[in-house]
């Protein structure tokens, strides 16, 4: 099987190849043999790579040791589930895996404008290609995960040998969220090389018209919803597994994840300019590139061994590859823009400052700034090294403090801008939509104020979240009155209804919702309490309204690791509330420890209990409990967000106006003269 | 804009801007004893890229050593300049959680806030040019003379589009 794989890759790689070359030469020639041609190569390296990855799923799963990348990463005892994982869990497999996730993308593409956009296609489809053979030829030559296992004999001569079991996963991987957040990442990361491979195919052929910005839009929106989870399932893994009691710690590869998240974000903003006004078109070509190169960045931290990571891969050669492919991807797109800039020269006209196309300009401006200020970061470490020679860290507390005020002006901007008018807004609107929220947001300050809050950014952004909740909810209440009043339905069907309506809009805004609920719980970290003791069997600990007792220890033999798990009562009020189970983990195949951190969550507070090891003074086990507030409202936050990008993703139900005698919730006199009872029906476009 | 707004808007943009050079960290407050408050500015040295008092990994030898000397420091009397040097001298700069405020590595606090500075002048440059700029395509209400059906069209097609979202 391994064969087959290897064999399966290079096939793909030549494919790609063609595709590529035959590409180019299509849209020279025009020749509709050779775009069909070149249409079908571009799926056929799509199909073998699936061949290639279901290959090495197969030698996982039939324990085939004689593989180095299977021993490295498996064990016979090692769940099916974790097998699936493990995949992933290395530079070869994982490599292997983008290439895997870029090709579902390709096909999808491939197979979904077969016959669409004939113009436009040639181009996306050498992008894309090219973007391929970038991957196949590190999963060719530079990373096989096909390799034998050898080792060098006497003569020098590499005996290829296999091992009766392998050394297992690594036991931080070993989590449920472990199978399904790299998978959400990488979609994330592989899905932005669609809109690039549509902003430089667009710009390349000089594409007439917004379309390809409808195109890239809804997969710019799939990618950003991976991305999104992705990001937010890597924080909670963190958090439970850990077990340093927090879910964020700005490690320079979770800011690689961030980062095209950011400019991501830019782009669905800004590209409502160019859909709506013919504004911005410059920007949101280079967004969509940007967007790409940082999810390259991104890859290039994570691989190179550039910046120190817990979650970097080991240390390679492979960064210079990437180094090299950053190179050509910014000649390429500097090229095309210099060659064809007058393609997108922009209808830029504004009525008024205080309007849509402002916010949406300084929203890009933050969430830009905010970038810089995480990728300056992130890279300080190096530039200083290379400057002054010596290394600086630069840990969560300088991100904390540069990103905190620039996140509290973006939330400020997510509840004022869709509430403004495109073009201009008056001062009676202003007052209108900003007059109820604004109070009411001040009103919870003061009220917090009165309970004793004193920290001012988790104050600050309390305001703003009650804020832009009453803006949001507001948008909702206005809309589905409306439509209540013409066709009586109850006020929860009017608000559906109104969301299926327009679902770009009301999607976006269950967006907004989910993001607020995020920053609350962000907000709540500033009152976190943690408390550590040695315990003896029956001592008690109290963190806030809770005492936890040790009621004893035991020991959990699993199929591939041991537990020993802290029985520990939670009592609150002196009534008893539950049992937690903090363990640590022994991997004997990798010698190695591992924490499961025991978790009570309520919408309130967290209550984290972790078994922290044996104290080394007195020997005697050592109990870590935390209590982080608000914690459960970014998972759900979380939620919320996807939620609102699916429903952002669905087509808009028209309404329509259906005459009918038998209802009568309003009487209108129609434009053609016809008067009658008037009931708002749906259809969809 | 009036002169009060646009003073007021720099205003507001530079307490943003400023805030993070002033105000103390989220969470600090909080922190129970002067150990985990002025551990709180180191990073453990095993690797984790942690700060010191976040790194609970299993078995993390460095971090506990690194701890009991922060303890015997403050034990000792010793301020938080001293604890500092000690560590620095130790491990180097790379174990500072966040770069100094001086020298090369105040680049690192103000380069964001240079960056928002010099956005939002560019973003106030490009709308004062925008707003400078004449309407196009905008037609006239009932049909006046030299307006084609094809502009009308155009017209309500651009309307529609700007008041759907």
């Amino acid at each position: 099987m391994d064969v087959f794989g290897s064999f399966a890759l290079v096939l793909a790689f030549v494919c790609a190849v063609y595709a590529f070359a035959g590409g180019i030469a299509a849209i020279i020639s025009r020749h509709p043999l050779l775009i069909k041609s070149t249409r079908q190569a571009g799926m056929a390296t799509c199909g073998l790579i699936f061949l290639a990855t279901f290959s090495l799923e197969y030698l996982f799963f039939s324990d085939n040791f004689s593989i180095a990348y299977v021993v490295a990463h498996s064990n016979r005892d090692l769940s099916t589930f974790y097998k699936l994982a493990a995949l992933w869990s290395g530079q070869e497999g994982s490599l292997l895996f983008w290439s895997f996730l870029l090709a579902v993308y390709v096909i999808s593409v491939l197979i979904t404008y077969r016959n669409k956009n004939g113009e436009l296609m040639p181009y996306v489809g050498v992008v894309m290609a090219g973007v391929q053979i970038f991957f196949l030829t590190l999963n060719n030559f530079v990373a096989s995960p096909f390799k034998a296992l050898a080792s060098p004999g006497v003569d020098g001569v590499l005996n290829y040998v296999a091992r009766t079991d392998g050394n297992g996963l690594t036991p931080l991987l070993q989590y449920p969220e472990m199978v399904i957040h790299p998978p959400n990442l990488y979609s994330g990361y592989t899905g932005f090389t669609i809109p690039f491979a549509f902003a430089l195919g667009a710009l390349l052929a000089r594409y007439p018209g917004e379309k390809w910005i409808h195109l890239t839009r809804k997969w710019t929106m799939i990618a950003w919803m991976f991305q999104s989870m992705g990001i937010l399932l890597g924080a909670h893994w963190a958090y439970a597994v850990l077990g340093w009691g927090g879910y964020w710690g700005w490690d320079p590869v979770e800011n690689a994840s961030f980062l095209p998240w950011l400019t991501g974000t830019a782009f669905l903003h800004s590209v409502m300019m160019q859909e709506k006004r013919g504004m911005m078109k410059v920007w949101n070509v280079w967004l969509v590139f940007i967007t790409f190169l940082l999810c390259i960045l991104g890859t290039f931290l994570t691989r190179s061994g550039v910046v120190s990571s817990v979650h970097a891969f080991a240390q390679s050669s492979i960064g210079s590859w990437f180094v090299g492919f950053l190179a050509l991807i910014i000649l390429v797109c500097f090229g095309a823009y210099l060659k064809n800039r007058d393609y997108l020269k922009s209808e830029n006209q504004l009525d008024s400052i205080v309007s849509r196309e402002s916010s949406f300009l300084f929203n890009n401006l933050i969430l830009l700034v905010s970038c810089i200020a995480i990728l300056s970061g992130t890279l300080f470490p190096v530039f200083s090294e290379w400057i002054t020679g010596d290394r600086i860290s630069v840990g969560a507390p300088f991100f904390n403090k540069v990103n905190i005020p620039i996140g509290l002006l973006l939330l400020f901007l997510t509840g004022v801008g869709p509430l403004l008018a495109w073009r201009k807004t008056s001062t009676e609107s202003l007052k209108r939509n900003f007059g109820w929220p604004l109070a009411i947001g001040l009103v919870t300050g003061l009220i917090a104020l009165g309970f004793g809050f004193r920290q001012i950014y988790s104050w600050v952004c309390l305001i703003l979240c009650v804020f832009v909740a009453s803006t949001v909810v507001l948008e909702f209440y206005r809309g589905a009155r409306v439509i209540r009043a013409r066709s009586g339905a109850s006020f929860a069907a009017s608000a559906v209804d109104l969301t299926m309506r327009n679902t770009r809009r009301y999607g976006g805004y269950i967006v907004h919702m989910g993001m607020v609920f995020v920053f609350m719980g962000l907000a709540g970290a500033a009152f976190n309490r943690d408390l550590q003791k040695d315990m003896r069997q029956g001592d008690t600990m109290q963190i806030g309204p809770y005492t936890l007792l040790l009621q004893g220890f035991d020991t959990k033999p699993e199929k591939n690791y041991t537990a020993q798990r802290m029985l520990v009562e939670v009592l609150r009020d002196k009534k008893p509330l539950m049992m937690l189970y903090p363990e640590k983990r022994h991997f004997a195949t990798t010698v190695e420890n591992g924490t499961m951190v025991a978790i009570y969550s309520t919408l309130k507070e967290d209550l984290y209990v972790v078994y922290a090891g044996n104290s080394p003074d007195t020997q005697l086990p050592v109990l870590h409990a935390y209590l982080n507030p608000l914690v459960k409202w970014i998972w759900f936050g979380g939620a919320v967000v996807v939620f609102g990008t699916l429903v952002a993703m669905l087509p808009n139900r028209r309404a329509v106006l259906v005459l009918s005698g038998a209802q009568e919730p309003a009487v209108q006199t129609l434009a053609h003269g016809l008067t009658s009872s008037v009931t708002m029906r749906e259809g969809h476009d | 804009m009036t002169k009060a707004r646009s003073i007021a808007a720099i205003a507001m943009l530079a307490m943003f801007a400023i805030a993070p050079l002033l105000i103390t960290p989220v969470g600090a407050q909080q922190l129970s004893d002067r150990a985990k408050q002025v551990g709180g500015k180191f990073m453990c040295m095993c690797g984790c890229s942690q700060v010191l008092t976040e790194c609970n990994h299993v078995g993390c030898s460095v971090s506990a050593s690194m701890l009991k000397e922060l303890n015997q420091s403050l034990t000792r009397g010793n301020s938080e300049d001293v604890i500092t040097q000690m560590f620095v001298q130790e491990f180097g700069t790379k174990v500072y959680a966040e770069p100094p405020k001086s020298g090369f590595s105040l680049v690192a606090w103000v380069f964001p806030s240079f960056c928002l500075f010099v956005g939002t002048g560019v973003a106030v440059f490009v709308i004062s040019r925008w707003r400078k700029r004449p309407a196009q395509h905008m037609a006239t209400v009932g049909g006046a003379p030299g307006i084609s059906a094809e502009m009308l069209e155009r017209a309500r097609a651009q309307a529609s589009r700007e008041t759907q979202d």
